[in-house]
């Protein structure tokens, strides 16, 4: 028997403010003459939504924002109810859904244990046990003491995440909480979460933007989009589809992101375009693919000892890399006029996705910026690529050998 | 809902107690604070009462009010934290699910404690005026949870309904403080009782006038108070029936409202 069941959950909430109580007899009013009465728009958060989750399974929900997935876990955690539809739960539920809700900030650390605990329905003599682990892990020993309203953003996240994994439940709802605090924290908190998902074997649910944390921790995916389940399955074929989505989603966006530009007058960027290796105009490159970048400028008053660069970086602003012009193209004089840069690129190793290009123009001994710009352009990176490179964003050429063999 | 409130008594011990610690945490005078608008209120009866004259008997009147105020601070606070209880758990209600009654519960039984606290007070004032209590005062935890009753009653209701309309909160001040001077806390039972029934100031209509006057629990509350604190009698149930029928027949609606509504706090809050 599964031990959760999602029968056909339609959730509609009404758009809009909530009436108020003389709108409300208004509208009795109007109903009784028999004229039309002034409904709000309905808005639906869940449209026919049904599938089933066996014990022991560890299930991922992704989607864009606003597809439903918060709902969805409202629902399993029963704080909301269906429009229509039903859900049924056969065990205890550990909600971490924005961990720290119940978290005082008047009371100190070690009187919150002892409340979010009874929150959480863990008994007061589990909490006396297990009051040495939770301190321990939450990494606060020192301030255990001190009331909550003293502490810093992080430190809270921490004792709400310290507490809520402490509660032994059947069914753990985990909602994006693995975020949280700094890195060696969140590192400690995904190694808590594997050790209850691999090692007592329970079932949880994740919603979680970090489609690679997804893809490792979940036997199964499902993909919401606008309240549907849109895909549902293996987490890679899952996971794939909707990076795919986000890429058309992306690209569809960039088009009215402004780029970023300071530029000091003197040069003007004319066009920036791609060539892939017939030399055919695209906005696509393929994955291990010979191309060029071109940059046609605008010189506005002559240049000396000019150096160009240019560099790739991802839609969230992380620079991949970065090639300038020095020692490869010496420019002591650059006159007025327009001028058009090539910039060559070998068996492009980017992996498949959307990528940025970001261009800059120094000159002078002292090398100032006359010109800088980032997300000028976009392009996407698409074709096979061979299975021992999945993750990241750069192919390494390297190869494996046992040695002694 | 008994089952429920066993299951949950240890979070309802623990919100209670973070409710009164945080109230008084940083307070130098801490749950003393409590007691004092009781207090406040007898003086300010007591002054208002040697003016007016309101004749008690032979019980002093700081003491007969100070009983009735107990009963009547500690349902006026209570209904009317109850009926905010919810929405001013709206954190909570978003993100954990628990049956959502512990919120009018917990603020009632938060009050509860003060009321033990103002008890204390109650005792000394009853040394102070050589007063035994007797063995009807063993009636008092039954009229406390009377009391509860008639609380959780309005707590309900009120809780479910302010979730939508905020209008809740701001009305029921207003009419618990109406209310008071409906129920016999400046002055006596037996005044009313004296000029309705004795001398039917009101006619033929006095007889029902009365009825409906005890319609108001609190009525019956303050004056078994009364009785079975300082006069050393059993409770007057001509004076209690009509509030405990009104609460038996309340109640269990107020309670079913409830839980209809709690389906969509979450939605709405």
């Amino acid at each position: 028997m599964p031990i959760i069941e999602v029968n056909h959950v339609t959730k509609e909430y009404q758009l809009g403010h909530i009436t108020s109580l003389k709108e409300n007899v208004a509208n009795s009013y109007r109903r009784l003459m028999g004229k039309p009465i002034h409904r709000r728009e309905d808005f639906k958060a869940l449209d026919d939504v049904s599938f089933s989750i066996e014990q022991g399974e560890v299930v991922g929900i992704i989607g864009h924002n606003g597809a439903g997935k918060s709902t969805l876990l409202k629902h399993l955690a029963n704080i909301s109810k269906p429009t229509k539809g039903s859900v049924i739960v056969r065990g205890s539920v550990a909600p971490l859904i924005e961990v720290g809700a119940g978290v005082n900030p008047e009371l100190t650390g070690r009187e919150n244990i002892f409340l979010n605990g009874a929150i959480l329905g863990i008994p007061k003599k589990i909490i006396q046990q297990k009051l040495d682990e939770i301190i321990e892990f939450s990494e606060l020993e020192q301030f255990i003491d001190t009331p909550v309203k003293r502490y810093s953003s992080g430190m809270t996240v921490k004792l709400g995440f310290s507490i809520a994994t402490s509660l032994d439940a059947d069914i753990l709802i985990v909602d994006e909480v693995l975020a949280v605090g700094d890195l060696a924290f969140q590192r400690k908190c995904f190694d808590r979460m594997e050790d209850m998902i691999k090692r007592q074997g329970k079932t949880v649910l994740l919603v979680s933007h970090n489609i690679r944390q997804i893809q490792r921790l979940c036997n199964r995916v499902i993909l919401l989009d606008h309240g549907r389940i849109n895909m549902e399955g293996e987490p890679q074929a899952v996971c794939d589809s909707f990076y795919e989505q986000s890429d058309r989603k992306i690209r569809a966006n960039i088009d009215h992101t402004k780029t970023h530009t300071i530029a000091s007058g003197e040069v003007e960027l004319v066009e920036l375009y791609f060539l892939d290796h017939a030399k055919r105009k695209v906005d696509s490159l393929s994955y291990n693919e010979n191309c060029s970048i071109h940059f046609k400028i605008n010189v506005l008053e002559e240049l000396e000892d000019v150096t160009f660069g240019f560099g790739f970086h991802t839609t969230d602003f992380l620079y991949l890399t970065t090639h300038n012009s020095e020692e490869q193209l010496n420019i002591n004089r650059l006159p007025a006029g327009d001028h058009e840069l090539v910039c060559k690129v070998n068996r492009l190793p980017l992996l498949p996705g959307i990528y940025l290009v970001r261009f800059g123009i120094t000159s002078g001994k002292a090398a100032a910026g006359v010109f800088y710009g980032e997300s000028l352009a976009h392009f996407q990176v698409i074709g096979d690529i061979p299975i021992t490179v999945r993750d990241g964003f750069f192919a390494l050429e390297a190869n494996w050998m046992q040695i002694g063999v | 809902m008994v089952k429920n409130l066993y299951n949950y008594r240890e979070l309802i011990a623990a919100l209670v107690w973070k409710n009164i610690v945080i109230r008084y945490k940083q307070s130098y005078l801490g749950i003393l604070w409590a007691v004092l608008k009781p207090i406040m209120l007898m003086l300010i009866f007591t002054l208002v009462r040697s003016f007016v004259g309101i004749d008690t008997g032979n019980i002093p009147y700081p003491i007969l009010t100070f009983a009735a105020l107990l009963p009547w601070v500690f349902f006026q606070e209570s209904a009317s934290e109850g009926v905010n209880s919810v929405t001013s758990n709206a954190a909570l209600i978003k993100k954990i699910y628990f049956p959502r009654e512990v919120f009018p519960i917990t603020a009632m039984v938060t009050k509860i404690v003060e009321l033990a606290i103002s008890f204390g007070i109650l005792g000394a004032m009853m040394i102070y005026y050589k007063m035994m209590p007797t063995v009807y005062s063993l009636w008092i935890p039954i009229v406390v949870f009377y009391t509860m009753m008639v609380t959780l009653g309005i707590s309900f209701f009120g809780a479910a309904i302010n979730v939508y309309y905020r209008d809740m909160s701001q009305a029921l001040p207003v009419v618990l403080s109406l209310l008071m001077y409906g129920s016999p806390v400046m002055y006596p039972l037996s005044l009313v009782h004296q000029k309705l029934i004795v001398e039917q100031a009101a006619g033929h209509w006095s007889n029902n006038l009365y009825t409906l006057y005890t319609l108001n629990p609190l009525a019956g509350i303050i004056d078994s108070f009364q009785r079975v604190m300082l006069k050393g009698l059993a409770p007057d149930f001509e004076a209690l029936y009509p509030g405990v029928v009104l609460t038996l027949v309340i109640l269990p609606f107020s309670y079913v409202f409830f839980k209809r509504a709690e389906n969509w706090f979450a939605d709405v809050i």
